[in-house]
């Protein structure tokens, strides 16, 4: 155990990172999954001597854009560090091996780790045409998610796509691409961490979490973890108190927009989508869409591409009418409608009625009054009442 | 003046109690707190009422809370009226929205015709006549639809409250997004059919000249003596 130590602590300081950088980075941790600060020194021992666990990193119809996430570092911070954490085993983007090569440490990874190994899973999974749409190694996606996943010890769904279908599931989803939950049901543990693409921070806080604690973090119906997805992106946003306070940027460029005032009428989607951007934000802490005056386009909800568009509209259209028809347009007009229709109705009405009183006048000889108390004064009210409900009951 | 031009009324009028304090009630909760939802819906939309800038402020918040409260009446003077359906006095009752007897499902295409004129007088009904009870049966079931939506738009940020419940709906709108459109449109359908309601109301009102319009004020409509209470 001791060498372990010793083993993480040199193979750190030998990329660059102090133990100063390292304590640093626990902390960080515990305070991304809302813990104590006192979990902090836990964590840092955990992460030193507890075995690394073995990661299995699948690709299936993706951009590598969560790889490039998780990766792409300006300096060596929590990438690296957990990089050096994991045993990664097998990910077609970063290994070395290729070809059969590939496809046999993949295999052998999966047998000798059986029931004890970690899948990230990156990228949609297609069911169309048999699961011809995407193939590796002369095996389907579904194949290799159904083999692989099946003996893990958890999988983890990074990006939109492998959470919920993502971008290749949008309309009319040609491939009939589904979430790894949909496609392969009957995970032992899975973990959803949808947004396009994953934020690093969370994905290395769930591993994180998982070495200190030996079980993983609570998660919401949908899977997400609730340090994470628990809150929407509005309800923690920066530029909330405008918002409250009525002050919305009109359009991009004015003045509104130019001192940071609420993107919710330029289409921001942050009332209905659940992150931790507002809080984590990305590119180690640098900036978030909205922070750099972008509204949000709820890329971590379900369907995204086709439930959170127009991107640049507060609503959706409406099915059958232009895209960007405006609903508030088409009511105002409906009502219109309905009440000249009846304006109409009713002045037809009256004309007739006027057209049958005189010719009715016309044939008999006195006009009626055209107003007056009733011919016949009506019963007193109390007793007409009891009487009806008398007769009523 | 009652027999005159179309003859619908023969004889005497007599006041007869119609409407009971609920239906008055409920009548009236839902028309205020609708106009107050719509109002401020069409604020949380597209919002109108600006904060002025570099000000402290909380209009938007303000207009929101106005929301919330007005659809905790809208919600439960909708419950009370679908309850007292089931209580309440006969003519405050489902079947005088569902047309289940003979008569009322004649009477029904005889309303339609007077509403497209070809027919010179509606037959006689006490309560609502059937087409408005049908008519009513549709906006009580996009009133369920506005508050559902309402319910599971509520739910997203409900985070430690019981009405997080309701997100089991959110799937069944296709998210959020769809449960807005929704809610929104529907908005849109209810103010068209106030308008119809309005304009029918009057017009009932007079060319019947039984006090329709006044009935949801008094509770009374004043008809025939001769008019038979048991159409419902």
């Amino acid at each position: 155990m001791r060498e372990a130590v010793a083993t993480l602590r040199q193979e750190l300081e030998g990329r660059g990172i102090s133990r100063r950088d390292f304590v640093g980075f626990c902390s960080g941790v515990a305070a991304l999954l809302g813990l104590p600060r006192s979990v902090s020194a836990q964590i840092a021992q955990a992460l030193e001597t507890k075995p690394k666990p073995v990661l299995v990193w699948l690709e299936f119809q993706d951009c590598a854009g969560n790889s490039e996430s998780f990766l792409r570092a300006s300096k060596p911070t929590a990438a690296d560090i957990i990089l050096d954490l994991l045993s990664v085993d097998y990910h077609e983007t970063i290994m070395a091996a290729a070809g059969h090569q590939a496809e046999a440490a993949l295999a052998g990874t999966i047998k000798a780790n059986q029931g004890s190994y970690i899948v990230v899973v990156e990228g949609s999974i297609p069911t169309g045409a048999g699961g011809a749409y995407c193939t590796i190694g002369g095996k389907s996606a579904l194949q290799i998610a159904r083999e692989v996943c099946g003996g893990a010890l958890a999988v983890i769904s990074v990006g939109t796509c492998a959470a919920f279908g993502g971008l290749p599931a949008a309309s009319p989803n040609p491939t009939g691409a589904l979430g790894v939950g949909e496609a392969v049901p009957g995970i032992r543990t899975l973990i959803n961490l949808p947004a396009c693409p994953v934020n690093a921070e969370n994905l290395t806080a769930v591993i994180a979490y998982f070495i200190t604690f030996g079980k993983w973090p609570a998660t919401d119906r949908l899977n997400r973890p609730l340090f994470a997805y628990g809150k929407t992106i509005h309800d923690a946003c920066t530029r909330r108190a405008h918002f409250d306070a009525g002050q919305y940027v009109e359009q991009f460029g004015d003045a509104g927009h130019r001192v940071g005032y609420c993107l919710y009428k330029v289409g921001c989607k942050g009332p209905v989508t659940y992150q931790n951007c507002p809080n984590v934000q990305w590119n180690e802490g640098t900036n978030w869409p909205i922070g750099c005056g972008h509204p949000c386009i709820g890329c971590a909800e379900p369907y995204f591409w086709d439930r959170m568009t127009p991107f640049y509209a507060h609503l959706t259209g409406i099915p059958g009418f232009d895209a960007a028809a405006d609903i508030d347009k088409i009511g105002l007009y409906a009502t219109a409608a309905v009440a000249a229709t009846f304006t109409a109705h009713g002045l037809v009405q009256l004309g007739r009625r006027t057209y049958d009183r005189r010719k009715q006048a016309g044939a008999t000889a006195p006009p009626d009054p055209p107003s007056g108390p009733p011919a016949e004064p009506p019963d007193t009210t109390p007793a007409a009442d009891a009487a009806q409900k008398g007769a009523a009951s | 003046m009652a027999a005159e031009a179309h003859g619908a009324h023969e004889g005497p009028l007599v006041p007869v109690y119609v409407w009971d304090l609920v239906v008055r009630l409920t009548h009236w909760a839902i028309v205020l707190s609708m106009l107050v939802l719509t109002v401020t819906g069409i604020d949380i939309a597209r919002p109108f009422l600006h904060g002025a800038s570099g000000t402290a402020g909380f209009i938007t918040g303000y207009v929101r809370i106005v929301h919330f409260y007005a659809a905790m009446v809208f919600s439960l003077a909708v419950f009370a009226r679908v309850v007292w359906m089931f209580l309440g006095p006969r003519r405050s009752g489902w079947r005088q929205f569902v047309p289940v007897t003979r008569r009322r499902q004649r009477d029904l295409i005889g309303t339609f015709l007077f509403y497209i004129m070809l027919r010179p007088a509606p037959p006689p009904a006490v309560g609502h006549n059937p087409l408005a009870g049908l008519t009513y049966v549709a906006v009580f079931g996009l009133y369920a639809v506005m508050i559902l939506t309402g319910f599971a738009l509520y739910s997203v940020s409900a985070y430690t409250s019981y009405m997080s419940m309701w997100q089991v709906l959110l799937p069944v709108f296709h998210g959020p997004q769809g449960a807005r459109w929704l809610h929104h449109v529907v908005m849109w359908l209810l103010l068209g059919f106030g308008v119809h309601h309005f304009a029918s109301a009057l017009l009932t009102a007079r060319v019947e000249k039984n006090g329709t319009f006044d009935s949801i004020f008094s509770g009374y409509k004043f008809l025939p003596r001769d008019r038979k209470p048991d159409d419902a």
